[in-house]
């Protein structure tokens, strides 16, 4: 069991890294492409891809 | 000129410092790169636990070796990650042409060469850095679950993937010089991981093409292949006519976006 959570660990931080990260810009970035809100709800509940998706079409690059 | 070539390449590293592209894109390439050790790992326990299956029913695994786990990473790699890479590098150019942002770069007494050169240099070191990280974590848990691999092929591999990777940018990067944002990345796309796709389905009828590279540079791990070096030769120079014509364009649109602020 040990090994299998050591195993399986590192695929929780990245998401936990990702979502943590995508959360704090999305909290700090003037304004998103579309709704904050829906964006705020695809970087919580799509897994993995989904700050990633926010990162590459979310932001508004200025 | 070489100070000017520092100004650019520090302006395009804040860039990719600032839009977190240096963040999550290695991030993605670790999670591409554990993510097909760790489920063919626990495919039985994943089949246990979903499949729903009738008692004594026994399935035969195919014995996975490293190589074959490395090769469906790179698979991961060419697919998810080439897409992402190229929604990303294709609007390098054309954004900042679009934006107004272009203009003040454009006026200012840098060449184009330094200007195309600066960008395809940060967009691959950032790929092959990705992919390094990426392989990296590939080979930890595979070495891990399934066993040792040659050191030397592994080398191999990375070197040979890094060489595609560059080429992917430079093709990204002359679209997005050529084309508007929405038109650079459709063509991107159709280029790249389509094209990655077509070469994997009608592949065995030709030998000689960068979109196998990937595959030979995985194939170093077993043996060496024999068009290695013929296809890297093909590419090497694909990846040079690319880079001429993206300056070509570079300096083509450089010229109309001058022209029409003058009036």
């Amino acid at each position: 069991m040990d090994l299998n959570v050591a195993l399986l660990a590192p695929i929780f931080i990245i998401q936990l890294i990702l979502m943590v990260v995508a959360l704090v810009d999305i909290s700090r970035i003037h304004a998103t492409k579309g709704p904050k809100w829906a964006w705020v709800l695809v970087i919580i509940f799509v897994n993995t891809i989904g700050p990633i998706i926010y990162f590459i079409f979310g932001r508004k690059n200025d | 000129m070489m100070q000017s070539l520092r100004a650019l390449l520090y302006k395009e590293w804040l860039d990719i410092v600032r839009s977190y592209k240096l963040l999550w894109m290695p991030l993605l390439f670790i999670f591409l790169g554990i993510s097909d050790p760790l489920t063919n790992y626990y495919m039985e326990d994943i089949f246990n636990a979903v499949g729903n299956m009738p008692e004594g029913f026994s399935m035969t695994f195919p014995d996975m070796t490293a190589e074959t786990i490395l090769l469906a990473s790179t698979n991961q790699f060419q697919s998810i990650g080439l897409s992402v890479l190229v929604a990303t590098t294709a609007s390098m150019i054309s954004r900042e042409r679009q934006n107004g942002q272009g203009i003040l770069l454009y006026v200012r007494p840098v060449s184009t060469v330094q200007i195309f050169l600066s960008k395809w240099i940060v967009a691959s070191a950032l790929a092959i850095f990705s992919s390094l990280v990426g392989y990296a974590a590939s080979l930890y848990y595979t070495i891990l679950l399934y066993g040792t691999v040659d050191a030397v092929g592994a080398i191999q591999m990375m070197a040979t993937y890094s060489l595609w990777l560059m080429i992917v940018c430079a093709i990204c990067l002359l679209c997005s010089a050529a084309f508007s944002t929405a038109v650079a990345i459709c063509v991107a796309i159709v280029c790249v991981p389509i094209g990655v796709m077509v070469d994997q389905l009608f592949g065995t009828y030709w030998h000689y093409s960068p979109y196998k590279l990937a595959t030979y540079g995985a194939e170093f791990l077993t043996k060496t292949s024999t068009y290695f070096m013929a296809t890297c030769m093909l590419s090497i120079s694909i990846l040079i006519v690319c880079i001429v014509l993206g300056i070509f364009f570079t300096k083509k649109n450089r010229q109309r976006v001058k022209s029409e602020a003058d009036r």
